[in-house]
């Protein structure tokens, strides 16, 4: 159904709250910062509101419902809501010769259409699961506790982030929560500041992204400098475009290829892409934050809003270089981050590589529309119409679909890796937490051994007030005095912490004796408890294994997430991969570049289909492969409602293809319902599209690609990994079918792959082809041989000046000194004859 | 009468002795006697061409400087005695915290 035409446009009342969606969040940030600056340990806070945990769930089901309520007006107005709200920022002239020729207002409106509806959707309802995930993920581990408030007050800020840049109206303001994003990505990623990977993979993150940032802005420059405005009314109007194509058009295309390389950043794409594995170090829930409902989408959002660009009229042809660009970068991601997936042993990390490679074949497919759109005469023939829609509806609903996936395998990772935490600490309760004992303790044991001191004799000359306790002071002074250490009031806490066992802020006789007698016994090797498990690593999958029967809900989430990103027929991912694959070889039969992202997203089908395998049957088939993994319990209801949900959502797959989101339009003025019949027609329609194409070229394409993507990548997975489960364990039915096969394969084809491990190539896999080195060395040699030199610059050129000036005036000042002596009479004397000098020339003038 | 030139001569003897004195002598009150000496050489002077015009400026200028000269000496020694106080002399050589 043809929409009726952006002319006949809706005055909806959602549309009229829709700021609140934004709005809402944004002030539920500094609300829960303060109550939790304020009411920090507090049982009302830490149990009743979780830490803030539940003042942002509301706000964000706030902000969902408005959403719903917003997209559900805009399918029924089909004709579109457009830029509603409106409020005025600021106002500003433009000059030209000293005279003022334009006002422009600056001002923040609403702009809906099928791009902001499908995002929004994403955003909004992501982010409400994931933070119902986090209160039972972020609550129940001790090393959040007293500084949850930060995290939920840095998440509401983040979705608040999201959902303002898909709603705002114009670049300017994209660009404004495109980089509120960066900032709270930074800070989310470093929450675990203290650990110096997390502030590091913080910092990554922050600056790579920025390098994009700094090309989206100039981009964004070079926009106003064709359009003179940054508002999507004024920049996607048609009138406009037109006139700026017949200029130039070649500086316009210039504008969107920088607006690009941001994108690129934002969605972590070769080559700027290394900041997102690092960003792993983030808690679980702001990794499916970014991964699933925000960040990462943002890239990807930009790249579908320059649709209008590229499906102008007047700019026809003049971008197909950029969509081939655009869908080449894509290609290159998909199989470079596959590949790089095949060798990771991190549970989190296989997902982060995951998603750069499905965020690659969103790209692929956007390169792809966007080039048939760009060269196809779709706004009269229409075939070619269909072609350019179904295109770009196919890499929209790979977003959707991925964002689901994503959002659920993260938060099961979570689950899982929570859980193995958990299992852990149970099992070895001494590890975590265990704690050096200072040097300066056993430097006073040795001393007291040395001297011949008994430890009470030594603790009464300690005890200078004879109080019978020691406190902090008298046991700096007794350190001191002993020569053992000068140690400042911070420190000293330290010290009196490992010896004072009742807390009390003093320490007595026992105290000492027991803690220089356990000091002693450690020096010399009894440390018994310490060392092999250190090296227990809970994200780590060959610490796994087995997980089937002890997690049921999150391996099936799990499963289902896996199946879905690897396009299994007929769950979710299915439907937009298959549809980014066929339209790829589609633009590759017009133009041969295009083979090249062609071959690329169709191997990395069967690259998925491996790597997702891989992980799952690692993590939850086969028998437990340490006595942790047999001691995992299933989570808790908080983390399990959100996947419970999205299972059904990944599941449902077909349902949404049936309505019509394999061809969601790019533009307002096309209708969102397919035209085949309702849902179920919708779906027969799909079916029949998909699975018996009347075009032989895509028929084999699609049995090709399932070939790849369903039978030979999994395949290879279940000849290598998992196996029987233990003796004895039960499994909930569907999985049974899996286990089994996964046990045929792997007993009757398994194969030794060790000798792929120890080449090469699967060391540089490993090592991320290298990436960082390349570029930490691209830094040393250029950035730091740059800022050696200017370094020495200033030291000779700038600082130089100054100090001869100061040297030349310091050497004749000594000279100038040497005249005053000291002496009365050379004073007088030098008056004196001052005087006369002063005689002679008035009598000179005078006479 | 006495020839004002007599005046003046004697009155410039005065000066150039009280000059020499400030240049040459160590001794702080010496120095400041010799200074006195050239104030009231000039006062002479003052004096004598007073009374050689017939016009009482001279005069007025006379006791302003004695009344000046008063109020020098008393800071002068007044002076000198913080001086003995802190370097325990009253020899200008001894005091050339200004050197340099």
């Amino acid at each position: 159904m043809a929409g009726t035409g952006s002319s006949e446009i809706v005055h909806s009342t959602a549309a009229q709250y829709a700021p609140y969606i934004l709005l809402l969040p944004m002030l539920a940030f500094p609300v829960i910062l303060f109550l939790g600056k304020m009411l920090n340990g507090q049982k009302v806070w830490k149990e009743t509101l979780k830490e803030g945990g539940l003042v942002a769930l509301p706000v964000m089901g706030a902000s969902l419902a408005l959403s719903l309520w917003l997209i559900s007006d805009f399918i029924g107005a089909y004709g579109g809501v457009d830029k509603l709200a409106d409020w005025t920022w600021f106002t500003s002239s433009m000059w030209t010769s000293g005279v003022v020729t334009t006002e422009i207002s600056f001002g923040f409106g609403v702009h809906i259409d099928h791009i902001t509806v499908m995002l929004l959707f994403i955003a909004s309802f992501l982010c409400l699961l994931i933070n119902t995930f986090a209160v039972g993920y972020m609550n129940t581990d001790p090393i959040n506790d007293n500084r949850n408030h930060r995290f939920y007050a840095e998440f509401v800020l983040f979705c608040s982030g999201m959902l303002g840049m898909v709603l705002a109206d114009s670049f300017l303001w994209l660009f404004i929560f495109w980089e509120l994003m960066g900032l709270c990505s930074y800070l989310l990623i470093g929450f675990y500041y203290e650990r110096p990977s997390a502030a590091y993979a913080a910092k990554k993150a922050f600056l790579t992204t920025r390098v994009g940032d700094v090309f989206l802005m100039v981009g964004l420059a070079v926009l106003w400098d064709l359009f003179g405005s940054l508002d999507y009314a004024v920049v996607f109007n048609e009138y406009n475009i037109d006139k700026v194509a017949a200029s130039n058009p070649g500086t316009l295309a210039w504008a969107l290829g920088l607006m690009f390389i941001g994108a690129v950043g934002k969605s972590a794409q070769f080559p700027l892409h290394v900041w997102l594995p690092d960003a792993m170090e983030g808690p679980t829930p702001v990794s499916a934050l970014i991964h699933a409902a925000t960040m990462v989408n943002a890239g990807l959002y930009l790249v579908a809003r320059m649709f209008p660009f590229f499906g102008a009229e007047s700019m026809h042809g003049e971008l197909a270089d950029l969509a081939f660009i655009i869908a080449a970068i894509g290609g290159t991601t998909a199989v470079m981050a596959a590949a790089i997936a095949f060798v990771q042993h991190d549970l989190k990390k296989v997902l982060a590589y995951s998603t750069m490679s499905q965020l690659a074949y969103i790209f692929t497919g956007l390169g792809s529309a966007l080039y048939l759109a760009n060269t196809l005469d779709w706004h009269h023939d229409y075939k070619a119409h269909a072609i350019v829609i179904v295109a770009f509806g196919a890499a929209l609903f790979h977003l959707f679909n991925h964002a689901m996936a994503k959002g659920m395998l993260f938060m099961a990772s979570g689950a899982v890796i929570h859980e193995v935490h958990h299992a852990h600490h149970h099992l070895h309760p001494h590890d975590d937490h265990h704690e050096e004992d200072p040097e300066e303790l056993l430097m006073l044991a040795n001393y007291l051994a040395d001297t011949g001191q008994s430890v009470f004799g030594f603790f009464n000359s300690i005890d200078l007030d004879q109080s019978g306790e020691v406190d902090t002071y008298e046991f700096q002074t007794a350190l001191k005095k002993a020569d053992i250490a000068d140690l400042p009031p911070w420190d000293m806490q330290r010290l009196m912490k490992a010896v004072d066992m009742d807390g009390n802020g003093r320490i007595n006789v026992p105290e000492l004796e027991l803690t220089l007698g356990r000091v002693h016994l450690a020096s010399l090797g009894g440390d018994d408890h310490h060392g092999h498990d250190d090296e227990f690593d809970a994200q780590s999958m060959e610490n796994m294994g087995g997980l089937a029967s002890k997690m049921p809900l999150t391996a099936t989430a799990m499963l289902v997430g896996s199946l879905s990103i690897m396009g299994f027929p007929l769950i979710g991912g299915f439907w937009s991969k298959e549809g980014i694959i066929a339209n790829t070889w589609r633009v590759a039969l017009e133009d041969p570049r295009f083979f090249y992202p062609a071959f690329c997203v169709l191997l990395g089908a069967g690259m998925t289909g491996f790597y997702m395998s891989r992980m799952w049957l690692k993590t939850f088939a086969g028998a437990p492969k340490t006595d942790v993994a047999a001691h995992v319990h299933p989570t808790n209801t908080w983390i399990k409602t959100p996947l419970f949900i999205l299972t059904f959502v990944s599941l449902a797959g077909i349902l949404f293809a049936g309505m019509g989101f394999t061809h969601w339009a790019p533009d307002i003025e096309y209708g969102l319902m397919s035209d085949h019949g309702g849902l179920i027609g919708g779906i027969l329609y799909e079916l029949d599209h998909v699975f018996a194409n009347e075009k032989p070229f895509f028929f084999i394409l699609t049995y090709v690609a399932l070939f790849f993507g369903a039978i030979v990548g999994p395949g290879l997975a279940l000849s290598l990994y998992g196996g029987k489960l233990d003796e004895g364990e039960t499994v909930k039915p569907w999985f049974g079918p899996v286990l089994a096969l996964n046990a045929a394969v792997k007993g009757r084809y398994h194969w030794d792959n060790s000798a792929f491990g120890k080449s090469g190539f699967a060391t540089a896999l490993e090592n991320r082809l290298y990436f960082d080195h390349y570029y930490d060395m691209a830094m040393l040699k250029i950035v730091a041989a740059f800022s050696t030199k200017a370094a020495e610059a200033d030291a000779s050129v700038i600082d130089g000046t100054v100090k001869t000036v100061e040297r030349t005036s310091q050497q004749l000042s000594t000279k100038l000194r040497s005249l005053t002596t000291g002496s009365a009479r050379d004073y007088i004397l030098m008056a004196a004859l001052g005087t006369l000098v002063l005689f002679g020339l008035i009598w000179g003038v005078v006479a | 009468m006495i020839d004002p030139a007599w005046v003046s001569g004697l009155s410039a003897l005065l000066f150039v002795i009280g000059l020499a004195g400030a240049f040459t002598r160590k001794n702080a009150i010496i120095v400041l006697m010799c200074i006195e000496l050239m104030l009231n050489a000039a006062n002479m002077q003052f004096a004598a061409a007073a009374v050689h015009h017939g016009d009482t400026t001279g005069w007025v200028y006379t006791i302003f400087a004695i009344a000046i000269a008063a109020s020098e000496v008393a800071i002068g020694l007044a002076i000198f005695l913080a001086m003995y106080g802190q370097h325990e002399s009253i020899t200008l050589d001894d005091v050339n915290v200004l050197k340099n």
